[in-house]
């Protein structure tokens, strides 16, 4: 019969709906890194090293596009350091020449010392490349989801099973 | 299925649009609010001294030690968005001539930073209880207390000594002082000092030195720092 | 054709879905020939969408930002364009249809349901187009969908099927059985809750005997209500 055809149309487009929405959703993330020019434009705060101005779970905004000028002395930016995971948001506080291969020191506003020691083995100083981008807008407490979520990894197989059960078994 | 756990999704999502919008216009109220911020700084005592700036400098450098005069009124900066104002001093200086690969190389280092936080963002600075206590209590029953933008140093010690990464820096020409700021709102944009006025923003009026020369170096001083 | 399965009669999403997917098989049992090509369109650009979603996930994920990021900025531009072209698709061209399909004798048929925000009617619009090249006819209904679901949330196909063998002529001449003249319309909106108990006891008896037997018990019941 021909409604034997019918029913895998149907659940195409049912799988479809739920597809996506999470195709979009990356979509839009990947959007968003294409127009700041940074792998990673939002960003939750991990430490405290920059108290009272952010704290853990704080939604940082970033831009990495220099167009009007070069990254400066006062900005905060996040970067990652070669061989470890995590990047890192911390105020730029040196700054030696110009260019791609200017040397850059940072220092988290609430950490007496400044970050040499964070650097990877024999770096001193970071360079721009180094830089994911800097801080522009900021949304406190938003992200500490992320954080709950990290922290507790059944939260995460549990939200991901009911957001799916939701769409599959509820069309629009 | 459907009476309740879509309407607990559609009262979140309703909560999330409206939070969204509050945020918003409260970022966007920032742009209201007058900045018209004005500094004064000069230095008032300058030295150069060979030795170990940081606790973990392996080996001896030359290093300055800047002290200055600052006044400073910020007090326009301070609105009910604002969380902490990171107020920064810096001192500049092109590279030496035939150090650098291009003339306008610059060099650039904050020697001096402070955080001021609004009353509404106190009890989040990191600070003893004691002089906590006395925070809370200069700003007791405000929600914001713009004499905390009004700054007045004197002879003030640097709290970073500068170095370079050549670790030369004495007879040092055309330094100059800048003052600078870094408003952190409560939700919306950060904003830095401008270098030109933008709407209701003023820049800052003066905010730099007039240029001055390290000295050469001093060695005795250096013996006693460290 | 009645459904065993229970929707909640709250949900309206799920009173349209389930009387759209009885009207392919309704047609369809009746030897009409359904014809895909809208859903099948939809289809493509949709998957075509979340292919290249899938592909720049891919590269993304093995290659990295940096290195790929003016094919991400490309698959981006094209994720939207055939977004965009998905949503005209639905809104402009579907419009809501349901059912395309060629009747035995070669007449096309194409049925477009739509409801409002929080009003339980059903809105039909078919557009009947005879082969022979006459212009096409249009009729549109609007029926409350309790006269086909039952407190419960069962769907009873009898009274569904008698809806469009009675408005359209081309269905009656396929299923004379299911053309009723004058088919009385319940209004169980206006009814007092004495009545609504009473259909309500009623049914519970009877849509546990069996689906097919519940309408012609029921009709009863409801004329004298």
């Amino acid at each position: 019969m021909l409604s034997g055809l019918q029913n895998p149309r149907q659940a195409a487009a049912q799988l479809l709906n739920f597809g996506l929405i999470l195709s979009t959703a990356f979509m839009m993330w990947k959007g968003l890194s294409v127009f700041a020019d940074s792998p990673s434009p939002i960003v939750v705060v991990l430490s405290g090293s920059m108290e009272p101005a952010f704290q853990r779970g704080d939604l940082l905004f970033l831009w990495n596009r220099n167009i009007l000028s070069e990254t400066d002395v006062g900005e905060v930016v996040v970067y990652n350091v070669r061989d470890k995971e995590i990047p890192i948001v911390h105020r730029v506080v040196r700054k030696f020449g110009t260019g791609a291969h200017a040397r850059l020191l940072t220092k988290g506003d609430n950490n007496a010392a400044d970050d040499t020691e964070l650097y990877a083995r024999g770096q001193d100083y970071l360079e721009r490349k180094d830089i994911i981008g800097s801080v522009f807008a900021y949304i406190p407490f938003v992200g500490y989801v992320t954080i709950m979520l990290s922290e507790h990894p059944w939260l995460k197989t549990v939200m991901l099973g009911i957001m799916g059960l939701l769409v599959v078994l509820q069309r629009e | 299925m459907y009476n309740s756990l879509t309407r607990i999704q559609n009262v979140f999502g309703f909560f999330t649009t409206v939070a969204f919008v509050v945020a918003a216009l409260i970022a966007a109220s920032d742009f209201t609010a007058p900045r018209t911020p004005s500094a004064t700084i000069k230095p008032t005592n300058v030295q150069v001294v060979k030795g170990r700036p940081h606790y973990y400098s392996t080996k001896k450098e030359e290093y300055a030690i800047i002290k200055f005069s600052l006044n400073a009124d910020f007090s326009s900066l301070f609105t009910w968005n604002t969380k902490q104002l990171f107020v920064y001093v810096t001192a500049e200086w092109p590279a030496a001539p035939g150090a650098g690969n291009s003339a306008n190389q610059t060099n650039k280092a904050v020697i001096w930073d402070s955080i001021i936080t609004s009353p509404s963002a106190d009890h989040l600075s990191n600070l003893g209880p004691a002089s906590l206590k006395k925070l809370r209590k200069s700003a007791a029953g405000k929600t914001i207390d713009p004499s905390r933008g009004k700054l007045s140093l004197k002879n003030q010690k640097p709290k970073y000594q500068i170095t370079h990464p050549s670790g030369k820096i004495a007879s040092t020409d055309d330094v100059t002082l800048r003052v600078h700021y870094n408003v952190q709102p409560w939700v919306g944009v950060l904003t830095w000092n401008q270098d030109s006025d933008l709407g209701l923003w003023k820049k800052m009026a003066d905010g730099v030195s007039a240029a001055f020369a390290l000295p050469a170096l001093k060695k005795k001083e250096g013996e006693k720092a460290r | 054709m009645a459904s065993q399965e229970r929707i909640a009669v709250h949900n309206l999403a799920d009173l349209k879905n389930t009387s759209d997917d009885a009207i392919p098989n309704y047609l369809n049992s009746l030897k009409f020939k359904q014809d895909h090509r809208l859903i099948d369109t939809r289809l493509a650009l949709g998957y075509s969408a979340f292919a290249v979603a899938a592909a720049c996930f891919a590269w993304d994920y093995k290659l990295g930002f940096d290195a790929t990021k003016y094919y991400t900025a490309a698959a981006v531009a094209l994720y939207a364009l055939l977004n965009g072209v998905l949503t005209f698709w639905i809104s402009f061209v579907e419009k809501g249809v349901v059912y395309q399909g060629v009747a035995p004798d070669g007449t096309k048929i194409s049925i477009a349901t739509s409801t409002k925000k929080n009003v339980p009617i059903y809105n039909v619009k078919i557009t009947v187009t005879p082969k022979n090249g006459s212009p096409p006819e249009t009729i549109e209904l609007a029926r409350s969908f309790t006269e086909w679901f039952d407190v419960q949330g069962h769907f009873i196909a009898r009274p569904f099927q008698s809806v469009f063998a009675t408005a359209v002529p081309l269905i009656a001449k396929a299923d004379p059985k299911r053309a009723q003249s004058s088919a009385p319309v319940p209004d169980f909106l206006n009814a007092d809750a004495d009545v609504l108990d009473a259909i309500a006891a009623s049914q519970s008896t009877t849509t546990s005997t069996g689906a097919e037997a519940t309408p012609a018990g029921k009709k009863s019941k409801r004329r004298k209500a």
